[in-house]
């Protein structure tokens, strides 16, 4: 899609709602997605989506209305009509009781420094050429290849009737996950990557990997856990899924206002996590498709959520601010770009957990299956290992343990049950293909080691 | 269109392809309207129109949608040049089983499509509501309408046609406050199937003031509650969590897709194997399951699946031991050659897509426990020694394989000696699913049996939520561990 003949398709919709006396929103977003799905050691899927939204949200004095259709930008009826409806709607809204603030973008944006041209036109031939390298030599008979390879281009445009400046920001991502299993003992093992940039590929990285785990579960003894306390080590997958988990519960001002969060306004300030924990957004970060300026245009900056445990406030969002009368932070954007920043433990990959292990045994759970929230504002998660746990004992062999299932409190893990944080980084990809795309990825530290966490449920069997 | 449909099919099979279906939406409207604490924070409309084209080419599906419909034959094109692409790593080539090529038509039954009522109605609607939650104990209270209204236009290269119209309506209240130690609790209502309809003809103040107070009252007795123990008791499920327990260790480990590893690298597995068809125990004598895509009034009801194949009612699980399989036409036949000897006679009928843009998979229809013999709520409270009420799905955690579970429950009471005691707070319960359907001890007759619907059913790469059924008793299963 052409960026600049997109912005002026938008500038003409703009004027029409504005001969229209309409007071409104527009935005596109557009998203070029190609998934190649991979089961049985095959390609079970090979998708293009070639999609355009457009949403009009129109306002008037305490209240709002939205409509989104998708079409092609040539399509001018169904876009006119989408801002007659908004308009139409607003007379069937009922009024807030508070004035909804209507975006004014004070200055023109484009931020296209995510956008890689090579991984946005990947081929099939390449894609396939990089999971063949990944898998080399590691399926047989028994072990079978799973996986997805989604890459795509986003494109998102906003702007409002009240200027005529847009925002727009375009990014490339792509999310690979590769596991192998075993038909006959149903094991899974996996390897995972995001990537900004066709060079961030890495396949021989992901078979490094995959390779490891498939030896360890194929040669070591497998076990069933036994009920109780243990001193985990958690992967990046399983990390930034407690991180994404600690991001929603606990920073969000609007949550906090539904009773939804572990967090209570006089918690400002106070210590609340582990000294060893910062968690920052970082709105300059390409590697977690960070989107510079929000909604309204507003550039957003670099800022701590907790340092070094401290909770230092809450992000408000535009409407949460305006419905609790406080002060909008300028993060009316898809995703926060976190970061959660490294510790001292020189330890950062699998192979050094062996030796660390002497000073007691360490449970590797990479993956987390399927967390729920049981209680929100205890920060209360349940989830199930998952793709290649080991157990590595004092005595210096590993064991391949079943999966098990840990319900505990994000305040614990991230505070008084935290032991060490490795010293370097990964990116992980939390994108979700449900709705839209948008690629969205937390930084986490490599491993993250957890004292005294509970083994609830102990599978029996792989 | 329909011409223009068939020229590109008949375009597709020339260049080679083995099969080939299109998927055209007209429309697929949708509305969705949420006041929380008197603010309506989301009033909003959606329309998405496009097509999608599968192709089997090379014994591999290629895929490819488009919302601008200036681009039918690039779009055609990608969809064969992607078949021809995943043909390159080809372990199995695909073969679909025999159907029978059939042209027709299935709407969904509604008087009043949500989508065409006035606007106004609805917004009163969540007045009335709103202001009825609103009472003390309450410190959040949300109404909401959820809505869909979509036109499905199928072709494929067997010659069939059809055209499906697809009404949805998900209205739900809840009602959140805080307990002495300042932990939120909730409650809510999502109406059961009511009637013969999936139209706003349900949305009649006389039936919900009454569930809007219910709640309210459950809410309050929840607040000031003690907290459940921890310890082993049977539970006894009310359909508004026995549905849950159903669709996560029932409907998703019998989708053949997942059984023969089709979504293990994001959904999972399923401990399920081939060889447990006809043999497995999977519960107790009591347990009869089926999946009834005929079923009226269900959102698991929609005549035609999206391989052309027409719905069907057949039995899953028969006196506890294991028969039959979420199915479509792809799996089926490779299934029957991996095991093979014939399992599965013809596809189930159960391959549906979420939109234009998503390819059909294995999807749960209405995935529902037959009524038992053990009598109304009361008769199986009354023969319970030690157990617990459990209602309202709070929280969901499920095994990759689907065989072990946690759940967390909304509003809980003691049962001791046959008698109703104290209601608890921030109950819960897990356990491991074969054992957990072995322990089955008692299934409400039709006095307890409702249909509940899931709105939002999460599967596939890339990712789909769909809309179906479960039509549920009362159950109780002995000795589970309960606690938080
Ligand atoms: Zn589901």
């Amino acid at each position: 899609m052409q960026i600049k003949q997109a912005v002026e398709q938008l500038k003409a919709l703009r004027a029409y709602a504005i001969s229209k006396n309409v007071r409104a929103t527009l935005s596109l977003h557009r998203e070029d997605s190609h998934l190649v799905r991979l089961a049985n050691s095959g390609v079970s899927l090979n998708t293009s989506e070639a999609l355009t939204r457009v949403s009009v949200t129109a306002y008037a004095d305490k209240k709002t209305a939205g409509v989104q259709v998708m079409c092609d930008l040539a399509d001018k009826e169904t876009l006119l009509e989408a801002v007659d409806k908004a308009s139409e709607m607003l007379q069937y809204a009922s009024p807030l009781n508070y004035s909804p603030t209507f975006p004014v973008i004070d200055e023109s944006s484009e931020d296209r420094a995510g956008y890689d041209e090579g991984l946005a036109h990947i081929s099939n031939e390449d894609i396939l050429a990089y999971i063949n390298t990944a898998a080399e030599g590691l399926e047989n008979e028994d072990i079978k290849l799973s996986g997805n390879f989604s890459v795509g281009s986003t494109l998102s445009i906003n702007l409002s009737t009240a200027t005529e400046h847009t925002v727009v920001w375009q990014a490339t991502d792509a999310q690979i996950t590769l596991v192998l299993s075993s038909l006959q003992d149903k094991w899974e093992i996996n390897a995972e990557q995001s990537a900004a940039r066709l060079s961030d590929l890495d396949p021989k990285a992901m078979r490094k990997r995959l390779s490891f785990l498939r030896d360890k579960y194929l040669t070591c003894e497998a076990q069933q856990l036994p009920l109780g306390p243990c001193r985990v080590v958690f992967g990046a997958a399983a990390t930034a899924e407690y991180l994404s988990l600690l991001c929603y519960l606990g920073v969000d001002g609007g949550m906090m206002k539904r009773d939804n969060s572990i967090n209570l306004k006089e918690d400002i300030g106070k210590q609340r996590l582990s000294e060893k924990v910062s968690l920052i957004e970082d709105p300059a970060c390409l590697d977690t498709f960070a989107i510079p300026a929000d909604n309204h245009g507003r550039r957003r900056k670099k800022k701590a959520w907790y340092d070094k445990g401290v909770f230092t406030g809450f992000i408000w969002t535009q409407d949460a601010a305006d419905e609790h009368g406080e002060t909008a932070t300028g993060h009316d954007v898809a995703h926060l770009s976190y970061s959660l920043l490294p510790g001292d433990q020189k330890v950062n990959e699998l192979e050094e957990l062996s030796a660390l292990a002497k000073e007691g045994d360490l449970l590797y759970v990479p993956y987390l299956h399927y967390t729920g929230v049981v209680n929100a504002t205890e920060g209360l998660i349940t989830g199930t290992s998952r793709f290649g746990a080991l157990m590595f004992k004092q005595d210096g062999s590993i064991v391949v343990p079943y999966n098990v299932r840990f319900t505990e409190k994000l305040g614990d893990l991230f505070g008084e049950k935290l032991r060490w944080l490795s010293s370097e980084t990964t990116v992980y990809n939390t994108s979700s293909t449900y709705d839209a795309r948008n690629p969205e990825a937390l930084a986490v530290p490599k491993l993250m080691c957890c004292d005294d966490v509970k083994v609830e449920i102990s599978n029996k069997s792989y | 269109m329909a011409y223009q449909w068939k020229e590109q099919l008949d375009r597709l099979m020339k260049a080679g392809a083995a099969y080939a279906d299109v998927r055209h939406y007209p429309k697929d409207d949708s509305l969705f309207m949420v006041m929380l604490n008197g603010n309506m924070l989301s009033f909003e409309q959606g329309r998405e129109s496009g097509f999608g084209v599968r192709v089997l080419a090379d014994g591999a599906w290629g895929f490819a949608a488009s919302s601008n419909m200036a681009d039918i034959t690039g779009t055609f094109d990608k969809a064969l040049s992607n078949a021809r692409a995943a043909a390159k790593r080809l372990t199995r080539p695909i073969r679909l089983a025999d159907k029978e090529v059939l042209s027709g038509s299935f709407t969904s039954p509604a008087d009043l499509d949500t989508l065409s009522v006035q606007r106004d109605f609805q917004a009163d609607f969540l007045q009335k509501m709103d202001k009825a939650l609103a009472q003390k104990g309450v410190s959040q209270r949300i109404s909401y309408i959820s809505a869909q209204s979509k036109t499905i236009e199928y072709y494929d290269t067997e010659g069939a046609k059809i055209v499906k119209h697809i009404r949805e309506l998900f209205p739900a209240i809840m009602v959140r406050g805080k307990d002495a130690d300042g932990e939120a609790q909730e409650r809510k209502y999502s109406p059961p199937r009511l009637g013969k309809t999936r139209g706003y003809e349900i949305m009649k103040e006389e039936h919900w003031l009454p569930e809007a107070e219910r709640i309210v009252r459950e809410l309050n007795q929840t607040l000031t509650a003690p907290r459940c123990p921890h310890d082993v008791r049977s539970v006894i499920l009310m359909p508004d969590q026995m549905f849950l327990q159903v669709h996560e260790t029932i409907g998703h480990p019998l989708e053949l897709d997942r059984i023969l590893g089709y979504e293990l690298s994001y959904a999972g597995g399923s401990f399920v194997r081939l060889s447990d068809f006809g043999s497995l125990q999977y519960g107790s004598k009591k347990l009869n399951v089926r999946a009834d895509a005929l079923l009226e009034n269900s959102p698991g009801s929609f005549g035609y699946d999206d391989d052309g194949v027409k719905a069907q009612n057949y039995m899953l699980i028969k006196d506890g031991v294991l028969v039959n399989a979420i199915t479509s036409r792809q799996m089926v036949t490779e299934a029957n050659e991996r095991a093979g000897k014939q399992i599965f006679t013809s596809s189930g009928g159960t391959a549906r897509a979420t939109a234009f843009y998503r390819t059909p998979l294995e999807r749960m229809t209405n995935i529902s426990v037959d009524p038992g013999t053990d009598g109304t709520l009361q008769d199986i409270i009354a023969s319970t020694e030690k157990g617990i009420v459990l209602s309202g799905d709070k929280s969901w955690s499920i095994g990759s394989n689907r065989e072990q579970f946690h759940f967390a429950n909304d509003y809980a009471y003691l049962v001791e000696d046959g008698q109703v005691k104290e209601v608890v707070r921030n109950a819960a319960y897990s356990g491991d699913t074969l054992p957990f359907y072995n322990s089955l001890s008692a299934v409400g007759d039709e006095s307890t049996w409702q249909v509940q619907y899931v709105p939002n059913c999460g599967k596939g790469m890339p990712s789909q939520v769909m809309q179906l059924g479960h039509g549920v008793p009362v159950c109780r299963f002995d000795n589970v561990k309960v606690g938080e």
